[in-house]
């Protein structure tokens, strides 16, 4: 059992379509928000795979580097939009 | 990549998946936070097995911080005025794009290179993240301020009057 370049990338469009289906599907807006973060790691594996496989030349921690700012993106999203969703019931 | 860690690949992969399949499918607030603590759970894995140390404990930190605003009982529930004809098209185009994904993957000639980085690198990967690209960093950690803040005063912020009283 190995894993190589094309499995992780197999693994990263797998959660990049995940992720476009909850955007798609869910009809409460909060609850297809969630989609986002699914995306981003899919985003994420594919840049942490290549840094880990393919990179030759160059810095080759810049996938990995992207992975983290990606987290923290995905954090940002969510936040802002449970946000703006807006608290339920009487203040 | 000895078999542990390739074992450890596709375990955590299977985790992420099962997680964004339970987000896709269950409903409830606390059922969704918990869905996506075990997709950041398994992100957190791949990252592990893949040798990025660091990357994964910044992302297991996100997605539990992720995890905890949507398990939240208290925000409002808004759903979208799309037709369900719009919502399969979308659905139906998630899956083309994964098709498309997936061929680009298996068709792809892709270089092999040895990796001589280590297990964890959290010492180059903040080297990278502070010298080499400091303005990208700088630029994220401007978006995660202005988005917080942005999050916190419209949390805050009164709903008007009418509005209030129609809901009760």
């Amino acid at each position: 059992m190995t894993v190589t370049l094309v499995s992780v990338l197999f693994v990263a469009a797998g959660l990049v379509g995940l992720g476009a289906f909850i955007v798609a599907w869910k009809r409460e807006l909060t609850a297809s928000l969630t989609g986002l973060p699914v995306m981003f790691a899919g985003a994420g594996t594919a840049f942490v795979g290549v840094a880990r496989f393919g990179a030759a030349t160059g810095a080759p921690l810049l996938g990995q580097e992207m992975a983290v700012l990606l987290g923290v993106a995905a954090l940002s999203a969510v936040g802002l939009g449970i946000g703006l969703a807006g608290r339920e019931g009487s203040r | 990549m000895d078999s542990l860690h390739a074992i450890g690949f596709y375990v955590s992969a299977a985790l992420a998946g099962l997680g964004g399949v339970l987000l896709a499918f269950l409903a409830g607030h606390l059922r969704r936070g918990t869905a996506l603590a075990i997709t950041g759970l398994g992100l957190a894995g791949i990252y592990t097995s893949l040798s990025a140390g660091f990357a994964a404990i910044v992302v297991l930190v996100c997605y539990a911080g992720c995890a905890l605003l949507v398990a939240r009982p208290d925000y409002r529930t808004v759903e979208q005025a799309t037709r369900t004809l719009w919502r399969q098209v979308g659905a139906v185009g998630a899956a083309v794009l994964l098709a498309a994904l997936a061929y680009a993957a298996f068709r792809g000639g892709f270089a092999h290179a040895t990796f001589y980085g280590g297990a964890f690198g959290a010492v180059s990967v903040g080297r990278l993240l502070f010298t080499h690209d400091t303005l990208a960093t700088e630029a994220v950690g401007g978006l995660v301020l202005v988005t917080l803040v942005g999050a916190a005063a419209a949390w805050r912020r009164e709903r008007p009057r009418e509005e209030r009283e129609g809901r009760r």
